[in-house]
């Protein structure tokens, strides 16, 4: 599962938090990159599956990849 | 296909939320059928209360909501009891088959108090409108009952309330975004899944086993608990969430669970609708203020705590903490409720009428409107999602226009 290619420049750590704020946090943080650059969403919260994906590309940004490993989901956002 | 890869996709990965939703529906609508009542849970977590009054010495099987929800036989004894057995069982298989379990700690102090003061006015406001987003909502509905439309419609407004609320300064934590130059490595614990896994699977296997026998000695109960079993199972492997069907509409502009659920029903409702033509009788409640103010708080409540009577179910065996605070003052709100309702229910409740859309407009008109209506909410989230995305635009574009 190497993608080299997508290596994140910033990391939101939302581990314990629940909804809305993942998701709210991950729409706040994406306007401090810059463009191109990857942001990584780390979060324990279940329900996030549903929000984060769609809530970035209804607001204009790639979702590149999402990985569920257990409890710990990882998400890679390019702005 | 390999049982790995059955395994993976099917169990481990979380399902779509549409499709889950819309056998939610068709499951709730044979599930009528089947039992004459509908899927609903706060009614019987204000039982559980009432047996803890019980315990404490106090008689609440004299007072008024009591005697209309009835308290008498155990949680084993009750198509809602067994129903929601059931529904912790698949929501505690669907998350080990997934080593979906941990526990997860509120970060803050602050997280504790919204859950419980948010559960306690959700537990309230549900059992003063006679449901929660299932008896009030995605199964009161397609029951035809006008109250439920009350309720739905306070709810959104209650929640537009909750979602402004919470998101003000003093429930933001801190998050910091990190600058970092590498992804964070995941590692799962194989032998943690595996041994989850399995467990799963034995709980999946010896409730269903429990079930089926029960269904020959009692087949409403026994079919009742493998109902449970079915919607806990959907329920948290698609992580069905009505709050966010709401509170997401506001917050992010996002739709896919409010137009799944508005779905849902439509498929439920023609169902329902069937039973009924055959004989059985709808359940239908006062449309009254309580309906209204029931739903205002409910909907705040939901969005402050961040889960529904439904919701918090599936998070609390998730091992996430917060949803314990959640379930608990749902129960303590709903019983605050019970204390008080022979005082409040003749001026918001029981003096008016039990409106069955259906008798009022005859059967085949009662049917047309319900569609009508549902066709419309589904009409109003659609602009409403354009409206959002179009003013986000603009708000993007302003300052472009503006170099300062």
């Amino acid at each position: 599962m190497n993608k080299p290619s997508l290596i994140p420049s910033y990391r939101l750590d939302m581990t314990g938090e629940p909804c809305p704020y993942p998701a709210v946090a991950t729409l706040e943080a994406m306007p401090n990159l810059s463009h191109g650059e990857i942001l990584e969403v780390v979060t324990d919260c279940p329900q996030s599956i549903n929000s984060i994906p769609l809530d970035a590309r209804n607001h204009g940004y790639e979702v590149l990849d999402i990985q569920q490993d257990g409890p710990t989901i990882r998400y890679l956002i390019r702005r | 296909m390999t049982w790995q890869d059955f395994k993976t996709h099917y169990l481990v990965r979380f399902w779509a939320p549409l499709p889950a939703v819309l056998a939610a529906g068709v499951l709730s609508a044979y599930y009528f059928g089947i039992t004459g009542t509908f899927w609903a849970v706060t009614g019987e977590f204000t039982r559980w209360g009432g047996h803890l009054l019980q315990l404490a010495g106090y008689h609440p099987e004299t007072w008024g909501y009591f005697q209309l929800i009835h308290l008498e036989g155990t949680p084993l004894t009750r198509i809602d009891g067994v129903m929601i057995i059931g529904m912790f069982a698949g929501c505690l298989s669907a998350a080990l088959w997934a080593n979906n379990v941990k526990l997860r700690l509120p970060r803050h102090r602050i997280r504790i108090v919204q859950a419980l003061a948010g559960g306690i006015i959700a537990g309230f406001g549900a059992r003063l409108a006679m449901g929660c987003n299932l008896a009030a909502f995605f199964t009161g509905i397609p029951q035809f009952s006008l109250h439920a439309w009350f309720f739905a419609l306070a709810t959104a407004a209650g929640s537009y309330f909750g979602a402004r609320f919470t998101l003000l300064p003093m429930f933001r934590l801190p998050v910091k975004l990190q600058k970092i130059d590498q992804a964070m490595p995941l590692q799962q614990d194989a032998n943690q899944a595996r041994r989850r896994f399995r467990l799963g699977m034995v709980i999946f296997l010896a409730f269903m086993a429990w079930a089926v026998s029960q269904s020959f000695s009692a087949p409403k109960l026994g079919l009742a608990a493998l109902f449970g079993l079915a919607f806990g199972l959907l329920i948290e492997r698609a992580q069905i969430c009505f709050t966010s069907a709401f509170r997401d509409l506001w917050i992010t502009g996002r739709s896919q669970m409010a137009k799944a659920i508005i779905l849902g029903m439509a498929v439920s409702a023609i169902g329902i609708y069937s039973y009924i033509q055959l004989g059985a009788a709808p359940k239908i409640m006062w449309a009254g203020p309580n309906a209204v103010l029931g739903g205002l708080m409910f909907g705040f409540g939901i969005v402050l705590a961040g889960g529904c009577e439904t919701g918090w179910m599936y998070r609390a065996v998730e091992g996430q903490v917060h949803f314990w605070w959640v379930g608990i003052g749902n129960i303590i709100g709903a019983t605050l409720l019970a204390v008080c309702w022979d005082d409040i229910a003749p001026v918001v409740a029981t003096n008016f009428d039990k409106v069955n859309l259906l008798a009022v407009f005859g059967p085949q008109g009662g049917l047309l409107l319900t569609y009508l209506m549902l066709a419309m909410s589904f009409g109003a989230i659609l602009l409403w999602e354009r409206r959002f995305f179009a003013s986000k635009a603009s708000a993007r574009t302003a300052p472009a226009q503006n170099p300062a």
